[in-house]
């Protein structure tokens, strides 16, 4: 054989011994995690808010049979939306991005959602007046070797005089919680997976309507609301949820989606009850009380972020990313600030003490042109009872604990089950629900 | 014309000084990794809104370049430069995604050629580091957020099997068909998570292992025999 023939004749064996493999071995991986797994069984999920919406669609996606009980007569849970306050709709629960490199920041391209970066300028009420700066730094909560103890103590072991105690104040706030109650090493630890962005985007529209028209609408007429599920009965191969009607539904799987404090304050109970260690992991995820006051104005006299007041650490105009631009403050209040506001007798009080604050500031001005309010308090709501999750002192791998699954029948979702960095955020909620759909299906596989 | 007289430059010089030669490879590479492709698979699975799905990181090219040290024994050695790229490309409606996965090698190999048994047929036998860059494009523009270009690095090992035939030489110079097995047992890439699935720690480990087979062109240049 001629060694030119030789070489043709091995190049194209050799071209066409890798191409066939090749294209045979790309066609045996497949593109989608469990595509080929297939289930008769029933899913019923215990919440409509992102988590469980989620979960929903992906269930739906997967030809999967399931229902969405949600014991409120809305669905979205701590999302939601006013429309006729201002000139522009309003988010009352959720309301901004936390970065975009998320699923959702995926849905907002795909569906062309508007939404702006939050570039406004902040002004901190520091010893009785409004300031641009402060004298001392206050990013001092990430790094190494932190201890695992509270914000507020931290604070002063750094040098935080009482005069910053508001200040810290919000910055525990925004991980929904007092600084009393906040662990700097916890929230340093748990927030190492962070990966979405740093930048926070206010939408033009609402967060409420991304979630309601890309996903709820997927899955709506799953949705049975009004719905209190007081028992689940796990015991046997069928699982059965009681009502509190006493309504009986019958599942193979549950994924259950409620905030914490439902699970922590026994809400629902568990036939077999709930392992000691599930129980415990719980009582170490922290969630405290959260409310949003929407204050209408005639004139613009408030700085666009206001940091540092004792009443309220938080106040945001919420016009800023709209078009519109009616003069609405929010008041973001957390922590001990929302139960102290929460103890007043009524929400003409709670507005009155948010006023009363903001006079002080700006000379009287608040009063003067006030209009109205909206309080949305989400403590006093009976299935969400606070704000979002964040990490007590000692809270370890309680995350970790709390979402394993039991018996492979039972699945923990929602914003408090998220363990990779994304709590507190409905980003983090809706990776939960296509998580345990994935647990799920993992589950059946075996 | 500047690029290629730089280029002209840098093989006579290569040549001139005490190398033997240089081999110019350019092949189509496939590509193996458990943990990417778990990452991608999980992408589809939780995105039901893009209805054509992100295939798998798997068809690629590769590009290498040997310089071969001057020694007059069976076994020679050199050092090797190599570069792969794999992409993959989805297009949905108003979301057309791109992962574009590009890796560096720079490595020392071995050469073994037996003239008298086996006339033509040589081996490499290549060791190097291994460095990758994930990058995303989304709608044509590199994905960006907190102002900056979403990309995420690896560095690893990698040990490389070429097996060829050399055609016969003209001019010092010659054509050889080759194939290529390469194995990367670690490649630590903490973020490519971050990048495909926008998560951290959710899917997969921070590091995967890789395996890849090549097949393609050399072109040999031999330093003239005095």
């Amino acid at each position: 054989m001629e060694r030119r023939h030789f070489l043709r004749q091995a190049t194209l064996v050799s071209i066409g011994g890798i191409l066939i493999p090749s294209t045979f071995l790309t066609s045996c991986r497949k593109e989608t995690l469990l595509e080929d797994v297939k289930y008769e069984g029933k899913v019923l999920i215990i919440g409509a808010g992102a988590a469980g919406l989620y979960a929903a669609y992906i269930l739906k996606s997967k030809g999967i049979n399931f229902q969405i009980l949600e014991a409120s007569a809305n669905y979205g849970g701590r999302l939601g939306k006013l429309n006729t306050f201002a000139n522009f709709p309003i988010d009352l629960g959720a309301q901004w991005l936390h970065g975009k490199n998320s699923i959702l920041g995926d849905l907002i391209t795909k569906s062309n959602t508007q939404i702006t970066i939050d570039e406004s300028v902040t002004k901190y009420w520091f010893n009785n007046q409004l300031v641009t700066t402060l004298p001392q730094n206050i990013d001092i909560f990430n790094g190494e070797d932190l201890p695992d103890i509270s914000y507020s103590d931290y604070a002063l072991q750094k040098g935080l005089g009482k005069e910053y105690k508001y200040i810290i104040e919000n910055i525990a706030g925004d991980q929904g919680a007092s600084a009393s109650r906040l662990s700097v090493f916890g929230n340093n630890q748990e927030e190492e997976n962070w990966s979405s962005g740093d930048d926070d985007f206010k939408f033009q529209e609402t967060f409420y309507d991304l979630i309601d028209q890309e996903i709820a609408g997927e899955v709506k007429d799953k949705i049975v609301l009004n719905t209190i599920v007081s028992k689940i009965d796990y015991s046997q191969a069928e699982i059965i949820l009681t009502d509190s009607t006493n309504n009986y539904f019958k599942a193979d799987k549950v994924i259950i989606t409620v905030p914490i404090p439902i699970l922590k304050s026994g809400d629902i109970e568990f036939t077999p009850p709930l392992p000691k260690e599930k129980t415990t992991a719980f009582s170490k995820i922290g969630m405290d009380a959260g409310m949003k006051v929407f204050l209408k104005f005639s004139t613009k006299f408030y700085d666009q972020n206001i940091v540092g007041g004792t009443i309220c650490a938080a106040y945001a105009d919420e016009s800023i990313g709209k078009v519109q631009n009616d003069n609405v403050l929010l008041a973001f209040v957390m922590g001990e600030q929302a139960e102290y506001l929460t103890a007043l007798a009524n929400n003409d009080a709670i507005t009155k003490a948010l006023l009363q604050e903001l006079d002080m500031m700006y000379n009287g001005q608040a009063t003067q042109s006030f209009i109205s309010s909206h309080v949305q308090n989400w403590t006093t709501n009976p299935f969400i009872k606070g704000a979002y999750s964040y990490s007590k002192i000692g809270i370890g791998d309680a995350r970790k604990i709390a979402c394993q699954s039991i018996n492979q029948k039972v699945y923990f979702a929602g914003e408090a089950m998220n363990t990779n960095g994304h709590h507190q955020t409905v980003h983090g909620a809706v990776e939960t629900g296509y998580r345990e759909v994935i647990n799920l299906l993992n589950d059946i596989q075996k | 014309m500047k690029r290629i007289l730089i280029l002209k430059i840098f093989i006579i010089s290569c040549i001139s000084a005490s190398s033997q030669g240089l081999k110019i490879d350019a092949s189509y590479e496939y590509l193996y990794a458990y943990q990417l492709d778990k990452v991608i698979q999980t992408y589809n699975f939780s995105r039901p809104f893009e209805k054509e799905k992100q295939p798998l990181l798997s068809n690629g090219i590769n590009t290498s370049i040997s310089y071969i040290f001057k020694n007059e024994k069976q076994i020679k050695h050199g050092l090797n430069f190599a570069y792969s790229f794999f992409q993959s490309a989805a297009e949905n409606e108003n979301f057309n995604n791109n992962l574009n996965l590009h890796f560096i090698n720079l490595g020392y190999f071995i050469h073994y050629e037996n003239t008298e048994k086996w006339k033509g047929f040589y081996s490499d036998l290549i060791f190097s580091g291994t460095s990758s860059i994930m990058l995303r494009n989304v709608n044509g523009e590199p994905y960006v957020y907190d102002n900056i270009n979403a990309k995420a690095f690896g560095i690893g090992g990698t040990v490389r099997l070429k097996l060829g035939y050399s055609s016969a030489w003209k001019n010092n110079r010659c054509f050889s068909p080759f194939i290529a097995f390469a194995y990367t047992p670690y490649l630590y890439a903490p973020n490519n998570e971050r990048i495909i699935n926008q998560t951290k720690g959710l899917t997969s480990n921070n590091w995967t292992a890789i395996g890849m087979v090549q097949i393609g062109l050399t072109f040999h240049i031999r330093k003239q025999e005095q």
